[in-house]
């Protein structure tokens, strides 16, 4: 039960906080504003552009978001209060990655349905071609956003100075991130969007594995 | 040591309790038990293991060796210590965000509670702590007297049978102080057993029905106010000033009734008077009061003195254990 209470929370922090709006509209404008701006990106579709982006800011945000979150939360004492009833360690892990995960997956389908509908205005491709190419674009930026999910919470649980986390979070997250997109630029006669939500999804449950049991032994 | 339970079975009961961090020894065999009902008050200098002890109890802090029962139940084996415990921690936040209505739906929740309950309990809670006006207020906005009352309202919400409040004055205007003072003895009025720490001695010797010492992981001392105060008393002793008494010293000191008169050279009318233990206590002070008269001694002020919890505490801390 208690499981459902903490994601529900998470979730109204990032409504009251701000974040979600920030990244639900921010999210989709930078990747308007990058079309019109890049001029070696002129004749490339929005979908592309946008997808593009989201695996590397989407996942950039996720793991700074999360490791920084965790860091003043861990250092403001605010868990205390959790652990003394009757909540689960993992529980508190897990709701925060799927919170967070929620908010970048609802914000990168309204970037990408946004670019569909702009290419769809301007290029004019098939609908089914573009939702096709959008939808490959959006599987392999999940995965590179779950990747960096999982490194931010392993960050935030490791380090205890916020601008660290920060700094670990750009250098490892996003690096890590790549290996999601990797096989699709490497690897030919494999399908790029199967091939990352594997990586994606094996890369992310072991790291959640590995943060869950360096949890479990934290002294509060 | 082991402490006398008394007649009435144990709410708390530690068991050669210890624990260590890497190198540092912060508890070693503590045992002591703790009536329902008692208000326990924990003291000692920083470092003694006060913290530790709490967050031991509500199970911050699981990798500890000994044995501690709750209602006579391992603290291992207790399905939800959480619902019989409500704890307030000394550094404790919450996130920016949260309303004081917001924080205590989700504690309480989280503590089992129901919806519909807690739409009834958080007022009350609210009115018994005394923040009803700032229901709707965003917590970072509150005082930090305020704020230390949200967390006791956090701590009281599911009704749990036992109280742990980690320095609840600290930071606490002396208004602030009085009205969680009162809080305390209510609440303890209602059965619920509390232990409290605090560097605030007068506070503990204000409200605590029973006194644990803490030194260097060790409890050294434990027992009633009274018990501890008791303890340094030699014999009843009375402080008298007035003018040029130590020039009265040796004709004091020549009474039956009695046994030591001490005074300070640099504070002439100054003079701690200690009475015969085995002459009676107001037959003695009207005898000495009559002989200051007929000697025309003028006196300014007559006081009977009682050590206070300060000197017990010092006489522990700083002196070993009797």
């Amino acid at each position: 039960m208690s499981f459902g209470i903490l994601f529900w929370d998470e979730i109204r922090g990032f409504i009251k906080s701000k974040i979600m709006i920030t990244l639900w509209v921010g999210m989709p404008v930078l990747s308007i504003i990058l079309h019109f701006i890049q001029p070696n990106a002129e004749g490339m579709p929005v979908t592309i552009l946008t997808s593009l982006l989201l695996a590397s800011i989407g996942g950039l945000l996720a793991a700074v978001m999360l490791s920084t979150t965790i860091v003043n939360e861990r250092n403001a004492k605010v868990y205390d209060l959790f652990l003394i009833r009757p909540v689960k360690r993992w529980h508190l892990l897990l709701t925060k990655y799927l919170a967070v995960f929620l908010c970048l997956l609802i914000a990168s389908i309204l970037s990408i349905v946004l670019g569909i509908i702009i290419d769809y205005a301007t290029i004019g491709l098939s609908a089914t071609a573009i939702i096709l190419e959008a939808l490959k674009s959006l599987a392999i930026a999940l995965a590179a956003m779950s990747i960096s999910c999982a490194i931010g919470i392993l960050i935030g649980i490791l380090v205890n100075s916020v601008a660290l986390a920060a700094i670990l979070s750009i250098y490892l997250g996003e690096q890590l991130s790549v290996l999601a997109v990797l096989p699709s630029v490497l690897l030919e006669n494999i399908n790029p969007a199967l091939f990352s939500i594997g990586i994606g999804l094996g890369i992310t449950v072991i790291v959640i594995i590995i943060e869950i049991a360096i949890f479990n032994r934290k002294q509060f | 040591m082991s402490v006398d339970t008394k007649t009435q079975e144990p709410i708390i009961q530690f068991t050669n309790v210890s624990k260590k961090y890497k190198d540092v020894q912060a508890l070693y065999d503590v045992s002591f038990a703790i009536k329902r009902g008692d208000i326990f008050g924990y003291i000692g200098p920083n470092g003694a293991g006060k913290t530790t002890t709490l967050k031991i109890l509500v199970g911050l802090i699981r990798d500890y060796s000994g044995e501690i029962k709750i209602n006579n139940e391992s603290l291992h084996t207790l399905i939800n210590p959480g619902n019989l415990i409500g704890y307030l921690p000394q550094d404790v936040g919450f996130q920016d965000w949260r309303t004081v209505n917001h924080a205590l739906t989700t504690f309480g929740l989280l503590s089992g509670m129901k919806k519909t309950d807690l739409q009834q309990r958080i007022p009350e809670i609210l009115e018994l702590v005394g923040l009803t006006e700032a229901r709707n207020r965003k917590i970072k906005y509150l005082s930090g007297g305020m704020e230390q009352k949200l967390k006791l309202a956090q701590a009281l919400l599911h009704k749990p049978q036992i109280l742990i409040l980690d320095e609840p004055m600290s930071g606490l205007d002396p208004t602030s102080r009085w009205q969680m003072k009162n809080i305390i003895r209510q609440l303890a009025e209602s059965d619920i057993t509390i232990i409290f720490s605090s560097h605030i001695l007068s506070d503990v010797e204000d409200i605590a029905t029973t006194i644990g010492i803490l030194k260097d992981g060790n409890i050294v001392k434990i027992g009633s106010p009274q018990d501890l105060e008791q303890e340094l008393i030699q014999g009843d002793t009375v402080e008298v000033i007035g003018e040029a008494l130590m020039e009265k010293i040796v004709l004091i000191r020549d009474l039956p009734y009695v046994v030591k008169v001490d005074g300070e050279e640099n504070n002439p009318n100054r003079l701690t008077i200690l009475f015969n233990p085995n002459s009676d206590l107001n037959e003695s002070i009207v005898s000495l009061l009559h002989f200051l008269s007929e000697n025309r001694i003028v006196v300014k002020h007559f006081n009977y003195m009682k050590p206070s919890l300060e000197e017990v505490y010092l006489k522990y801390v700083t002196g070993g254990s009797a």
